[in-house]
C-alpha cells in the first residue's frame, strides 16, 4: 500500500514536471535564442543549443553565447558624461519602457484609489439603484477596449484640438483607468465585504467620520487586497498593446509592447535582438509576479468568483 | 440590510456615498458609455466621397458589412478559433488542475511555474511563437517542413501555407495551419489562468463528499463525472464565458504572430475591425462592425449574469 | 459637513490632476523658442522623421538627421518671418491627417506624402487644390510631366507638389547574374532553372499580404504591367480579368511552383528582403529608393560584405560592380512595366499658414535644397530636370536607376481607382491566394470575383 502511494506520487511529480517543462519551453527557447551568436541565429536547420561541434551534436564545453542581441536592443554608445562612460540609446529603453512605466504606474495608482473609494461606498452604504449599479459594473467589466477604439480615437483628436496644452499621455492613462475600474471595483468591494463593520462602528463611537474610518480602519485592513488590485492593473496596463498603438498618433508616446511590435514589423532578420527585447520587456513583470504571486491569485480568484 | 446602516449611524448617509462613488463613475462614463453611443451614431453614417463630410445613411453600413465576403470569412475564422481554443483550454486546464489537486510537496512551485505565461503580454507571446516557425530558421520549421509528416512536396510552413481548394472564399475550410497554430499559442497563454480557476473550484469540493462516495463504491471515473463535475459546473461556465469573451476580442497575438496572414487566413473578426477602421479608414463600416461585436459581447455577458443569478437562486 | 466633504473630494480630484500634470511636464521636451523669431509665424510640417531622434541606427535615421540639420537653416533664412515647426509622426500619418481635417483638428500647414496616398486624400477632401500656385511657380516648367500627372486629380487639378520620383525596378547580384538581369520572361525562366540547379533562388519579392496589402503596388504590379496588364479600366472601376493579367499570374505561378523564389517571399514583415540581403536570392524587384535606403547591410552570394548599415552599402556594392539595377523582365517585344512612387508635399484643408507653406516649398525647390531633400527626405531621383543634373545624382547607382526608369513604362499602380486602401488589400489577397494558397484555382474566375467585389461598392 505504501509503495503504491509512493509510486503514484512519483508518477504525478513526473507528469507535472513534464507539463512545467512544456509550458516553460517557449520562454526557455527565447532566452537561449537571445544569447545566440548571429551566425547561430540564422542557421538551417536550426538548433536549440548552440553547442555543436564538427564531430558531436552537443558538446557543453563548446557552447557559443554572445550578448549581441542585447547590445542591439540597448545600443550602447560611448558617452563621457555618463557614469559608466556609456549610455543606452536603444529606443526600447529611452522611450518605450519609460512610457510603459508611466502608464502602468499612474493607471494602477488612480485605479486603486478610485476603486477603493467607490468600493467602500458600494460595500458600506445601501441606496436606491445600488444593485443595478453593481450589475452594470459587472457587465461593463466584460466589455473590451476594442469596440471603443474608433470613438476614443476621435475623442482624442477632438480634445487635442479643443484644449491648449493637451497631454495625450494623460488621455491614455484615463482610458486605462476607465477600463480597469469596473473589474477593480468589484474585486475591492469583495475585500471590503469581508472586513467586519464592528471595527468601523467602534471608530464611529470615538467620533470618527465615515471617511476617516475608511482611511484609518478599513484601508489598512484591506491593504493586501488594494495591493493586489494595484499589481493586477499594473500588469494589465504593462501588457496592453492595441489601444496604446492605435490611440496615440506619435510613436514616442507609445509603450514597450509597441516596441516589440515595431521589431516584428520592421525587418526582423535579427531574431536574437527580437528575442532579447522580449526577454527584457517581460522580465520586470515576471519578477513582480514571482515576489507577489499570492496577491495576484487573490484578486484573480476574487474577481472570477464574483463574476 | 438596514441593520448595517443603523449600526454605523448612517441612517442618513448624506452625500458621502455619492462623492466616493462619483469619481469612478465619471471616468467609466467618459471612457465607456460615451464612446458606445458615439460608435452607434458612427455606424449610421458614412463619409461622402469628395467632401469628406459624414452623412446619415441609415442601415447601409450594416448591409454592406453583412454582405461582404471579408465579414463572413472572418466569422468562420473566429468560430474555428473559438472552438479549438475553448475545447483545448478547458480540457487541458481541467486535467492539469486535477493533477495539481494532489497535494504534493512541490505543488506550490508547480503552480507558480505554470502560471508564468499568463503574466506575459499577448504581443510578446505572439512574437515568441512566431520565432518558432519563421521559415528555415525557426526551431519548429524543419518539423513542419517534413514532407513525410505533412504531405505536400515540401511539407508546410506555418507562416505561408494556405490549404488549396478551400470550400469557398466565404467559407474558408479547411482552416490554414496558421489558424491552428494561433489556437495553440493562445491556449498556452491563457491556460494558467483557467487552470487556476478550475483548481480553485476543485478545492471547494469537500473531501467528505468524496470519501462518502468512495465508501458507496463509486469508481474514480464515476466520482469525477457524477460528483465533482456537477459541483464545479458554475465555475466551468464562468471559465467558458471568460474564454469566449477573450477569444472574440483578443487581437494582440494576431498582430504579432501572423498579422492576419498568410493571405487572410487568420483574419479574425477583431483583426477585421482594425483593418477596416484603421487601415481602410472606412469609419462607418468599422462603426457597424464595432456595434456587431459589442452586441455579441453584451449578449454573452447578459447570458452569464442570468446563469449566475439562476445558480444563486438554487 | 456636507460642504466639507464636497470640498475634500474636489481637493482629492484636483491634487490628482496636479500630480499628473506635474509628472508629465518634464517628460515633454521643451520647445526651444529663440527670442528673435517669436514674431515669426510657424510653418507646421508633418514628416515621419523626428529631428530629436539621434539614434544612429533608427529606421528613419537618414530623414531624422536631415531635419535636425535643415530646420535651423530655414529658420535662419526666414528669421522674423517664418519658423519651421516639425511635428514627428509615424507611418499612420495618412489616417491622422484625414482624421485631423475631418475634426477640424490641429492640421499641419504642409505634409510630406507620396502620390499613392492622394486618392485617399481626395476621397476625404483632405488636401487643397494648389493648381494656380504650382503652375505659376518658377520651377514648374522644369518638372517631369509624368510626376505632375501623378499629382493631378481626376478633375484635372493639381493637389500636390512632386519633388522626387522613385521607379520600381530590380536589384540583382552580379555574382549570380554575370550577364546582367534577363530582359525577357523566357530568358529569366531559363536562367532561374540554371540557378535552381546550383541551389540558388532566382529572386525574392513582396508576395505576402502584410501591411494591409502593400504588395499590390510592388512585384505584382511590376509583372502585371510588364505583361501589358493593369488593375483598372480607366473609369474608376477595377478590371482584373483580362488576358494580360491572366498571363502574368500564370507566369508568376510558374516561378512559385518551380521553387525559384524562397518561402520567405510570402512571410511578410520584410522577411523577403532578408534573403536578398544575405545573398541567398539573386534578385529583388522593389522601389529604387527602397533598395537605396533600406537594403543594408549586404552580403553577396560569394560572401563579400558591405557593413556600414547605411545607404553607403548599396552605393559601394553598385560601385564595385557586385550589385546591378535593371528594369524588370517583360515578354518578348514588350516594354517593362513599373509603378512609380512620386514624393512631394500636400497642403491640407484647414492649414493655418498657407503662405508660409508655399514659401517653404519654394525654398525646398532651390537647387541645393532640392538635392538634399531628394537624397535624404524624399527618396529616388529629382523630378526637376535641372536638379537631376547635379553631381550628387551622377553616381553609378543613380545612373543605372535612371537607365532603368528610361527603359520602363512607369504608371501609378492604382490608375483610376479611388478607394486605394480597399483596392490594394483585395488585389494582394487575390494574388497571394492564386500563387500560394490555391495554385490550381481558375485564374480568370478569381480575378473576376475580386473586381466584382470592389465594383459593387462603387
Amino acid at each position: 500500500m505504501k509503495n503504491n502511494k509512493q509510486l503514484r506520487s512519483w508518477v504525478f511529480n513526473g507528469v507535472l514536471i513534464g507539463i512545467c517543462f512544456v509550458v516553460f519551453f517557449p520562454i526557455l527557447s527565447t532566452l537561449l535564442l537571445s544569447i545566440k551568436e548571429p551566425e547561430d541565429v540564422r542557421r538551417n536547420p536550426p538548433i536549440l543549443l548552440p553547442c555543436d561541434t564538427e564531430s558531436r551534436a552537443i558538446d557543453l564545453r563548446h557552447c557559443r553565447f554572445s550578448l549581441d542581441g542585447y547590445s542591439r536592443v540597448l545600443l550602447l554608445r560611448p558617452n563621457p558624461n555618463s557614469f559608466f562612460g556609456q549610455s543606452v540609446t536603444g529606443r526600447l529603453f529611452t522611450q518605450y519602457l519609460p512610457n510603459t512605466l508611466f502608464y502602468a504606474t499612474f493607471a494602477a495608482l488612480i485605479t486603486t484609489l478610485l476603486a477603493g473609494l467607490a468600493a467602500y461606498g458600494l460595500s458600506r452604504f445601501r441606496f436606491q439603484g445600488r444593485r443595478l449599479l453593481l450589475t452594470s459594473l459587472l457587465a461593463l467589466s466584460g466589455v473590451p477596449l476594442l469596440t471603443m477604439l474608433l470613438a476614443l480615437y476621435q475623442m482624442n483628436v477632438r480634445m487635442r484640438q479643443l484644449i491648449p496644452g493637451y497631454e495625450e499621455r494623460l488621455f491614455m492613462v484615463v482610458v486605462y483607468v476607465g477600463f480597469e475600474l469596473p473589474f477593480a471595483i468589484w474585486v475591492v468591494k469583495g475585500f471590503f465585504d469581508t472586513i467586519p463593520v464592528e471595527l468601523e462602528e467602534a471608530a464611529k463611537i470615538d467620533g470618527a467620520s465615515p471617511l476617516s474610518a475608511l482611511v484609518r480602519i478599513v484601508a489598512p485592513l484591506a491593504a493586501p487586497g488594494l495591493v493586489s488590485i494595484f499589481l493586477l492593473t499594473y500588469v494589465n496596463v504593462w501588457n496592453e498593446f492595441i489601444a496604446n498603438y492605435l490611440l496615440l498618433g506619435r510613436s514616442e508616446l507609445r509603450g514597450a509592447m509597441y516596441g516589440i511590435y515595431e521589431y516584428i514589423s520592421q525587418s526582423l532578420s535579427a531574431y536574437n535582438a527580437l528575442a532579447a527585447a522580449c526577454i527584457l520587456v517581460i522580465l520586470p513583470v515576471i519578477v513582480i509576479f514571482l515576489f507577489t504571486r499570492q496577491a495576484f491569485f487573490r484578486s484573480m480568484l476574487e474577481g472570477a468568483i464574483k463574476g | 440590510m438596514d441593520w448595517i446602516r443603523k449600526r454605523l449611524g448612517l441612517s442618513a448617509p448624506g452625500w458621502l456615498p455619492f462623492w466616493v462613488i462619483f469619481p469612478a463613475l465619471l471616468v467609466i462614463a467618459a471612457i465607456q458609455l460615451y464612446p458606445t453611443l458615439y460608435t452607434i451614431i458612427l455606424s449610421l453614417q458614412q463619409i461622402e466621397p469628395g467632401t469628406g463630410q459624414f452623412v446619415f445613411v441609415g442601415s447601409r453600413n450594416f448591409e454592406r458589412l453583412f454582405g461582404s465576403i471579408a465579414f463572413t470569412r472572418s466569422l468562420v475564422h473566429t468560430a474555428i478559433f473559438l472552438l479549438g481554443y475553448v475545447a483545448i483550454t478547458l480540457g487541458a486546464s481541467f486535467a492539469i488542475a486535477l493533477l495539481l489537486r494532489q497535494r504534493l510537496r512541490l505543488t506550490p512551485l508547480y503552480i507558480t511555474l505554470i502560471f508564468v505565461p499568463w503574466i506575459i503580454s499577448d504581443v510578446v507571446a505572439g512574437a515568441v511563437w512566431r520565432l518558432f516557425v519563421v521559415p528555415d530558421y525557426g526551431l519548429f520549421s524543419p518539423f513542419f517542413a517534413n514532407p513525410a509528416l505533412f504531405g505536400e512536396p515540401n511539407g508546410i510552413s506555418i507562416l505561408t501555407s494556405v490549404p488549396p481548394n478551400q470550400l469557398s472564399p466565404r467559407v474558408p475550410l479547411p482552416p490554414a495551419p496558421a489558424l491552428l497554430f494561433l489556437i495553440v499559442a493562445s491556449t498556452w497563454k491563457i491556460l494558467p489562468f483557467t487552470t487556476l480557476l478550475i483548481l480553485g473550484a476543485l478545492q471547494t469540493v469537500s473531501p467528505e463528499v468524496q470519501e462518502s462516495a468512495k465508501i458507496d463504491g463509486a469508481s474514480n471515473w464515476q466520482l469525477l463525472l457524477r460528483i465533482i463535475l456537477p459541483l464545479i459546473k458554475p465555475m466551468l461556465a464562468v471559465t467558458l464565458f471568460y474564454l469566449l469573451l477573450g477569444g472574440i476580442n483578443g487581437v494582440g497575438m494576431v498582430f504579432s504572430l501572423t498579422g492576419g496572414g498568410p493571405g487572410t487566413s487568420t483574419e479574425v473578426i477583431s483583426y477585421l475591425l482594425y483593418s477596416i477602421g484603421f487601415s481602410k479608414l472606412d469609419f462607418g463600416l468599422a462603426g457597424a462592425l464595432s456595434v456587431f461585436i459589442a452586441v455579441l459581447n453584451f449578449g454573452l455577458i447578459a447570458l452569464t449574469l442570468k446563469l449566475s443569478a439562476a445558480y444563486e437562486e438554487q | 459637513m456636507l460642504r466639507y466633504r464636497q470640498v475634500l473630494s474636489m481637493l482629492v480630484l484636483l491634487s490628482l490632476l496636479l500630480m499628473l500634470s506635474a509628472c508629465t511636464a518634464p517628460v515633454a521636451p521643451g520647445a526651444p523658442a529663440p527670442s528673435a523669431s517669436d514674431t515669426a509665424a510657424p510653418v507646421v510640417t508633418w514628416y515621419y522623421y523626428d529631428q530629436d531622434n539621434t539614434d544612429p541606427e533608427a529606421n528613419e535615421r537618414v530623414g531624422n538627421f536631415y531635419l535636425a540639420e535643415t530646420i535651423p537653416q530655414f529658420n535662419e533664412e526666414f528669421v522674423g518671418q517664418y519658423r519651421w515647426v516639425n511635428v514627428p509622426r509615424d507611418y499612420n500619418l495618412v489616417l491622422d491627417l484625414v482624421a485631423a481635417v475631418q475634426n477640424n483638428g490641429d492640421v499641419p500647414d504642409i505634409m510630406r506624402t507620396g502620390t499613392a496616398d492622394l486618392p485617399t486624400f481626395l476621397l476625404n477632401n483632405t488636401v487643397q487644390d494648389i493648381t494656380d500656385y504650382v503652375t505659376n511657380a518658377p520651377w514648374y516648367a522644369d518638372l517631369d510631366p509624368k510626376a505632375v500627372e501623378a499629382c493631378t486629380g481626376p478633375d484635372g487639378k493639381l493637389y500636390c507638389v512632386p519633388v522626387s520620383e522613385s521607379p520600381y525596378l530590380v536589384y540583382f547580384w552580379t555574382d549570380l547574374y554575370p550577364e546582367g538581369f534577363p530582359k525577357t520572361t523566357d530568358a529569366f525562366l531559363a536562367k532561374a532553372a540554371e540557378l535552381k540547379a546550383d541551389e540558388n533562388f532566382a529572386l525574392t519579392y513582396w508576395g505576402s499580404t502584410a501591411f494591409d496589402g502593400e504588395g499590390a503596388g510592388r512585384y505584382y504590379y511590376q509583372v502585371i504591367s510588364s505583361f501589358g496588364g493593369s488593375y483598372d479600366d480607366g473609369q474608376g472601376n477595377m478590371r482584373l480579368n483580362t488576358p494580360e493579367n491572366v498571363a502574368a499570374v500564370e507566369f508568376m505561378r510558374e516561378i512559385v511552383a518551380n521553387g525559384y523564389s524562397p518561402e520567405a517571399a510570402f512571410v511578410g514583415n520584410f522577411e523577403e528582403e532578408a534573403s536578398f540581403k544575405d545573398g541567398l536570392a539573386g534578385a529583388f524587384p522593389t522601389g529604387f529608393y527602397i533598395g537605396y535606403q533600406y537594403l543594408n547591410p549586404l552580403k553577396s552570394p560569394t560572401g563579400q560584405e558591405f557593413n556600414t548599415v547605411s545607404a553607403q552599402d548599396m552605393e559601394d556594392a553598385v560601385n564595385t560592380g557586385v550589385m546591378g539595377l535593371a528594369p524588370i523582365f517583360a515578354p518578348e517585344g514588350a516594354t517593362p512595366g513599373c509603378h512609380m512612387d512620386v514624393f512631394g508635399f500636400v497642403i491640407p484643408n484647414g492649414a493655418k499658414n498657407v503662405e508660409g507653406a508655399k514659401a517653404y516649398i519654394d525654398w525646398i525647390m532651390q537647387q541645393e535644397r532640392a538635392v538634399q531633400w531628394v537624397l535624404r527626405a524624399g527618396g529616388g531621383v529629382p523630378v526637376a530636370s535641372s536638379v537631376r543634373e547635379d553631381p550628387a545624382f551622377q553616381t553609378d547607382i543613380f545612373k543605372q536607376g535612371a537607365a532603368a526608369l528610361e527603359a520602363s513604362d512607369c504608371k501609378p499602380w492604382y490608375g483610376s481607382l479611388t478607394r486605394i486602401a480597399e483596392a490594394k488589400k483585395l488585389i494582394t489577397e487575390t494574388m497571394f491566394n492564386l500563387l500560394k494558397g490555391n495554385p490550381d484555382a481558375d485564374i480568370a474566375a478569381a480575378l473576376a470575383a475580386t473586381e466584382a467585389e470592389y465594383n459593387s461598392n462603387n
